[in-house]
């Protein structure tokens, strides 16, 4: 196998346009929102430009306040701890029930296997729409309405996840697994100490994907919040959007609070992240 | 080593734990995955307003396709066109196909019939939200497979910040939706002071109305088709006549923002995959570029194309989040696809058993579209 060689030339230059403008568009938007979270009202309007290397684009002076009037004043602390609180328990119980259903998918023989296997995939072809109302009313008769279980439960398991992770533990030899079994090691004990260690860069895959998931979802919030007691941040921004009227400083520095964690995660999980969706295919 | 036969205790003790391992998935996926699909088939056939519900039968359908005949006739129509595509494609001998294509013809004529009818007769705020998702799926999916395309293209290879321009091409499609939708709400105002108005009059032009516009664009651009009498196929026609509202235009243009990145890398990806021992043969043989494009590299990422396509027009079906937060009340719905329809029906007008009925239609879709997929994946990708 030879290295391929690294483009010179026209070829090159051309590249790095084309690549260079798709990557301006992307961040623009960003780049937006940041210079006018800082504006004051008056510039959101009058001190205006299209053009990011305008001075206009930019505040006169920068508003650092706007951030705290939208943390204290709208709150977004509380919708940020809301968030925080329902996408860790949402993580802790999608990784418990994923790891376990996708060890027994992947390592161990139980007749019927392929065919819940099937039956958990199909879960994956229905639109949330479809499973709205009857959740909403299920939802309803537990009464878990406002409740940190209504926003949590029917997130606890991913029939993607499972997915994701059997196809990685199927990829550990079967030889550790059995091994560990003649010494005495228990099923669970196989999984904690075997087989989900050696998993570790998936696991932490789906963990993040995960965070991305429940910080993004807005629909299902929208349906059984009803009182401020369970806000997350998704819905506190849509109220600050429709509520705030002209004040766009005020929203801009809501999106720019909202979208920060995932932006930290996603650096920080960059690589394994990249490579997960461009090569499955699917952020669910 | 002697054989060692697993003990039937141990392979029962096996299967137990096999059991209980799912059985957690199980229940939280059965529940509010599973379950929900028949919860909801009961609940349609219900007058079901918030509490009280009377049992209905199909009148909530009937609502919706305005009676037993125009939905019997949707239905016999599709029917049709199914049996007649079934026919003319697998179909060896000459009058088999002429009989396909027949059928076919014979569908499309009783949908002109009777689509008119439904609008006329039944909930004509359905139609529109269909025609939205058509037009929403039309104008997103194929702009952003050649742009997903172009940008995978200039990736292809080994070359100095290539992971770089991967993270930031992922990041639209990453961060969340109701964030960035908040930005382009702005970007899309109708404001004289807003990004979209300030870049035409840059060109000179006057400000629009974006997202605040409920007009067709066709209708923009070329002025009002005539509009027929209730029922009549003209006032049906007029109604397509008028294209994609400017503010659907308007989301679309996100749309491309947050998915054209997103094509790119999964292109990208199949385009990695294509041996380059292809190119060289072809071009010993003196193929030209275009030729190489459209014979080696085009086919070989078809089943991209086909996972792309089938994800982006489901995906139509399901939208949600940035249409909710960027669209504008005051337009009347031109910007609603079905789901977001749906979810007015249900959530604001309390209407649960119409909603329901609506959802099983639109599930009905989306499981005729994966049938679609399906077929055509077997037929005409090319896998290696």
């Amino acid at each position: 196998m030879t290295e391929p060689k690294r483009a010179r030339g026209p070829w090159s230059v051309l590249r790095y346009f084309a690549l260079g403008i798709g990557a301006f568009v992307c961040i623009m938007p960003f780049v937006y929102m940041a210079a006018n979270s800082l504006k004051t009202y008056a510039e959101t309007v009058t001190r205006v430009s299209p053009n990011p290397f305008s001075p206009e684009f930019w505040p006169a002076i920068p508003q650092w306040a706007n951030f705290s009037e939208v943390w204290l004043g709208d709150a977004f602390g509380h919708y940020f701890l809301d968030s925080f609180v329902i996408s860790l328990v949402t993580l802790a119980g999608t990784l418990a029930t994923s790891c376990l259903a996708a060890y027994a998918f992947a390592k161990l023989r139980f007749p019927g296997k392929e065919a819940i296997f099937s039956v958990f995939l199909a879960t994956l072809m229905i639109p949330e729409t479809v499973t709205l109302i009857p959740n909403f009313l299920v939802i309803s008769y537990l009464g878990w309405i406002d409740r940190l279980a209504g926003l949590t439960v029917p997130f606890l398991a991913s029939a993607f996840y499972i997915f994701l992770l059997r196809q990685f533990f199927r990829q550990i030899p079967d030889s550790f697994v059995e091994s560990a079994r003649m010494d005495g090691a228990t099923n669970l004990r196989i999984l904690a100490s075997i087989v989900a260690p050696l998993s570790r860069a998936a696991i932490f895959t789906v963990a993040c994907l995960d965070v991305a998931f429940s910080w993004n979802s807005l629909q299902w919030p929208l349906v059984v919040v009803q009182t401020p007691r369970w806000r997350p941040i998704s819905v506190g921004l849509t109220r600050l959007i429709s509520e705030e009227g002209p004040q766009i400083q005020l929203r801009m520095a809501g999106a720019l609070i909202s979208l920060l964690p995932i932006v930290i995660v996603y650096i920080v999980a960059q690589a394994q992240i990249v490579e997960s969706i461009s090569g499955s295919g699917i952020k669910e | 080593m002697p054989l060692r036969l697993p003990s039937l205790s141990a392979r029962s003790s096996e299967a137990a734990s096999g059991y209980l391992f799912v059985l957690p998935a199980a229940l939280v996926l059965g529940l509010f995955g599973l379950f929900p699909l028949f919860f909801n088939a009961c609940i349609s056939l219900f007058n079901w307003r918030i509490r009280h519900s009377t049992f209905v039968g199909l009148a909530n359908y009937g609502e919706i396709f305005g009676g037993a005949l125009p939905f019997m006739g949707l239905l016999a129509s599709v029917v049709l066109i199914a049996g007649g595509f079934a026919l003319a494609s697998r179909g060896k001998k000459a009058p088999a196909r002429l009989l396909g294509l027949a059928l076919i013809a014979g569908g499309a004529a009783g949908l002109v019939f009777d689509l008119p009818r439904i609008e006329a007769l039944g909930d004509p705020d359905m139609l529109r939200s269909f025609r939205v998702t058509v037009w929403y799926s039309l104008g997103t999916v194929p702009v952003q497979l050649v742009l997903g395309f172009f940008l995978a293209v200039a990736l292809d290879g080994k070359f100095d910040g290539k992971q770089t321009f991967r993270v930031v091409y992922l990041l639209p499609y990453i961060v969340p939706a109701v964030a960035t939708a908040a930005v382009f709400e702005r970007l899309f105002s109708l404001r004289p002071e807003s990004w979209a108005n300030q870049v035409l009059a840059l060109a000179g032009a006057r400000p629009l109305q974006w997202l605040r516009e409920y007009k067709g664009v066709f209708e923009m651009l070329f002025g009002s088709v005539p509009a027929g009498g209730p029922g009549s196929l003209a006032r049906y026609w007029s109604a397509w006549a008028g294209g994609p509202s400017l503010s659907l235009v308007s989301i679309m243009i996100y749309n491309y923002w947050v998915f054209v990145g997103y094509y790119a890398l999964i292109y990208a990806n199949a385009l990695a995959a294509v041996p380059r021992q292809l190119y060289e043969a072809a071009s010993l043989d003196g193929a030209r570029p275009w030729t190489m494009l459209r014979r080696i590299t085009l086919p070989l990422v078809s089943p991209s194309t086909y996972f792309l396509s089938i994800l982006g027009i489901i995906g139509t079906f399901k939208s949600f989040n940035s249409i909710y937060v960027l669209r504008d009340p005051s337009t009347g719905g031109v910007t609603d696809p079905m789901s977001v329809y749906i979810f007015f029906q249900f959530f604001h007008g309390g209407r649960f058993g119409y909603a329901a009925a609506l959802s099983v239609v639109l599930l009905a879709i989306v499981a005729g579209l994966t049938a679609i997929q399906r077929r055509s994946m077997e037929k005409r990708v090319f896998f290696d």
